[in-house]
């Protein structure tokens, strides 16, 4: 079979440019904005993805993690009871004010109280454990290096948060919050820095590591079925950190945002799309009707056009997928927070490999003017 | 028709048109295009429609091969009544029966001569090497062999012709239509199409019906049929043909 849609796409390159363009652009758009979109909602649970523990015990009805309320000491002892808990540990969370030493007026701070041993479990990811081992010295805190600027500090310097002297011990990266700034402390500092009266001593979550080979689901099932020692939600770390994602992206509107925007790439880039195509079958209209005259059936002829589409389509996207990798990794670099994972690139990539075909099927009609009698004259 | 008998190699009716008429209405005016015509095409022989623009020799090519349904009368190709047959069937029997040859040489940019001559050639289901083989003989005999592998953007008008002509060829078609194959073409060149043309016809048993208004080429038809306002005027054997090519083909 000889390959005419793929040698009239290379032959007429310039002729299909723009709706490989289009394809491309409209790709590259939604997968840029679904890599910001992960990546910025992403660091609403970045306090359970930097960590390694399997369970979370919160407040009942927790719907995000920088929600939650001091829950009794009686649910650790709950999650040690479990034979599948290996391991429990304390998670303090304390909404502060942050003063720095230089003009920076106040900064609203999230100061997470974690266990500084070496194998502790909360930030376990983000902290290696010599900087961990640092926390250990009372005020001692650890921010993100993208957050200095606006703490006004730097390693070394000495600020105040909640009127309690505290002092920038090291940085790290991965730490960004999202609607503030993440500083991370040793419990003790926490229980230090948390002056609300009534938080006095309680811990915000439990965090627990299973025996390996336990699935997390089951045993958070488990442990949700019993109120003999208080009131608590145990959640998988996997659900939490989606539940506080997609809270976060609601809440703000930003996930109705990015389905519009979603909507007006699409349409923009089949608009463009279609016409390139629609004007391609109409310049090869007269050899068309000519393969229809020597009796090429029309369904031959739309499969030809269907394959221009679909090569279009592959084109665009492998320039968005190029073009998307290579920024991807420039805004790591640059701690903008973009993160592409798996399904959600192929699900970008289906959506715009479907504008091309939708525009294939548009212009396919155009070929109903290939009509071989008007070539006779 | 006894003047066309008695030139044809073959006596073999291959088209047949009975009172076949056709109008075409614009506002509301209906103009009759052909009016009641009846023909017979013999295999064999290059018939020549001539006749000033707009005297329904287009249509009439048209109907007869199938690309148009006619108004009234009846149609019949290779023994096939063409009226009877849907879209799909018409299709079918031009992919098997017919080649077309245009005034535009109609041929896609990005393919070479071979490869435009294997495309209609690859959905006849044919073997792959069947129709690389069918492809090149066809390229062989209008004599662009050697330039079987260049762009239609690397040939002259002549030669784009003759591949248009190679591409109908390669099909082995019972049938070729030809309509005002040579316009585009100056008198070299287009002396070079009428006699592949012609030699198809002898060659092969080809019914090879060509329109035409190019007056060059009264000469080389086995039979030319004058037309004028949706009327066959005239039914003739041009003086020329019997002396320009044998009356017997090599077939």
């Amino acid at each position: 079979m000889v390959a005419l849609a793929r040698k009239t796409l290379v032959y007429e390159w310039r002729r299909f440019l723009p709706a490989i363009l289009a394809v491309g652009f409209a790709s590259l758009l939604q997968l840029l904005q679904a890599a910001l979109v992960l990546g910025i909602f992403g660091s609403a649970s970045v306090y359970i993805t930097g960590s390694s523990a399997d369970l979370w015990a919160g407040y009942p009805g927790t719907q995000s993690v920088n929600l939650g309320r001091p829950i009794g000491e009686d649910v650790a002892m709950r999650l040690r009871m479990d034979p599948d808990v290996v391991k429990v540990e304390p998670f303090r969370w304390v909404d502060a004010d942050w003063r720095g030493p230089h003009d920076t007026g106040g900064v609203s701070v999230f100061v997470s109280g974690i266990d500084p041993r070496a194998d502790g479990m909360m930030f376990s990811r983000a902290l290696p454990p010599a900087l961990r081992a640092r926390l250990n010295e009372p005020g001692a805190v650890i921010v993100d290096k993208a957050d200095l600027d606006s703490l006004g500090v730097t390693i070394g310097d000495t600020a105040a948060i909640n009127g309690q002297r505290v002092k920038v011990v090291g940085v790290s990266s991965g730490l960004r919050a999202l609607g503030g700034v993440n500083i991370v402390a040793s419990l003790e500092t926490a229980r230090v820095l948390d002056v609300a009266p009534e938080d006095a001593g309680m811990m915000t979550y439990f965090v627990a590591k299973l025996r390996p080979g336990v699935r997390p689901n089951a045993a958070a099932k488990r442990l949700n079925g019993s109120t003999a020692f208080g009131p608590y939600t145990v959640w998988t770390a996997k659900k939490f950190a989606r539940e506080s994602q997609l809270y976060w992206m609601f809440d703000t509107g930003a996930g109705a945002g990015v389905l519009f925007l979603a909507g007006i790439v699409f349409l923009v880039g089949a608009v463009i799309t279609s016409q390139t195509l629609i004007a391609a079958v109409i310049g090869s209209i007269r050899e068309y009707a000519t393969l229809n005259a020597l009796g090429v059936g029309r369904g031959s002829l739309r499969k030809v056009v269907m394959e221009q589409a679909f090569w279009v389509g592959a084109l665009g996207l492998l320039c968005s997928v190029v073009i998307g990798a290579i920024l991807l990794v420039i805004a790591r670099n640059r701690s903008v927070p973009m993160e592409m994972r798996p399904l959600t690139a192929v699900a970008c990539l289906t959506l715009s490999m479907a504008l091309a075909i939708v525009s294939g099927l548009a212009s396919v009609r155009s070929l109903r003017r290939a009509d071989p009698a008007s070539l006779l004259r | 028709m006894s003047t066309s008998v008695s030139t044809s190699p073959t006596n073999t009716v291959t088209l047949q048109a009975r009172s076949v008429r056709k109008t075409f209405v614009s506002g509301h005016i209906e103009s009759i295009v052909l009016h009641d015509l009846t023909l017979d095409v013999h295999a064999g022989a290059l018939t020549l429609i001539s006749g000033p623009s707009g005297c329904g020799k287009s249509t009439l090519l048209a109907i007869l091969s199938g690309l148009q349904p006619a108004d009234g009368g009846d149609v019949r190709a290779l023994g096939h009544a063409l009226s009877g047959l849907s879209m799909r069937q018409l299709e079918s029997f031009r992919l098997q029966h017919t080649g077309f040859v245009f005034q535009g040489f109609n041929l896609f940019p990005a393919l070479t001569a071979l490869e435009q001559v294997e495309l209609p050639l690859s959905y006849m289901g044919l073997a792959k090497d069947v129709v690389r083989q069918r492809a090149v003989e066809s390229l062989e005999e209008v004599g662009l062999g050697p330039r079987m592998r260049l762009l239609p953007s690397e040939l002259s008008g002549g030669e784009k012709q003759r591949v248009a002509i190679a591409r109908a060829l390669a099909k082995r078609p019972e049938l070729l239509f030809a309509d005002e194959p040579t316009s585009a073409l100056d008198a070299a060149n287009g002396q070079i199409v009428i006699d592949i043309l012609h030699r198809i016809a002898r060659t092969h048993g080809t019914t090879v019906l060509c329109v035409s208004h190019d007056p060059r080429l009264v000469h080389h038809a086995d039979r030319v049929l004058a037309m004028e306002d949706g009327r066959i005027l005239s039914d003739h054997v041009p003086p020329a043909a019997s002396v320009a090519v044998p009356l017997r083909g090599e077939d």
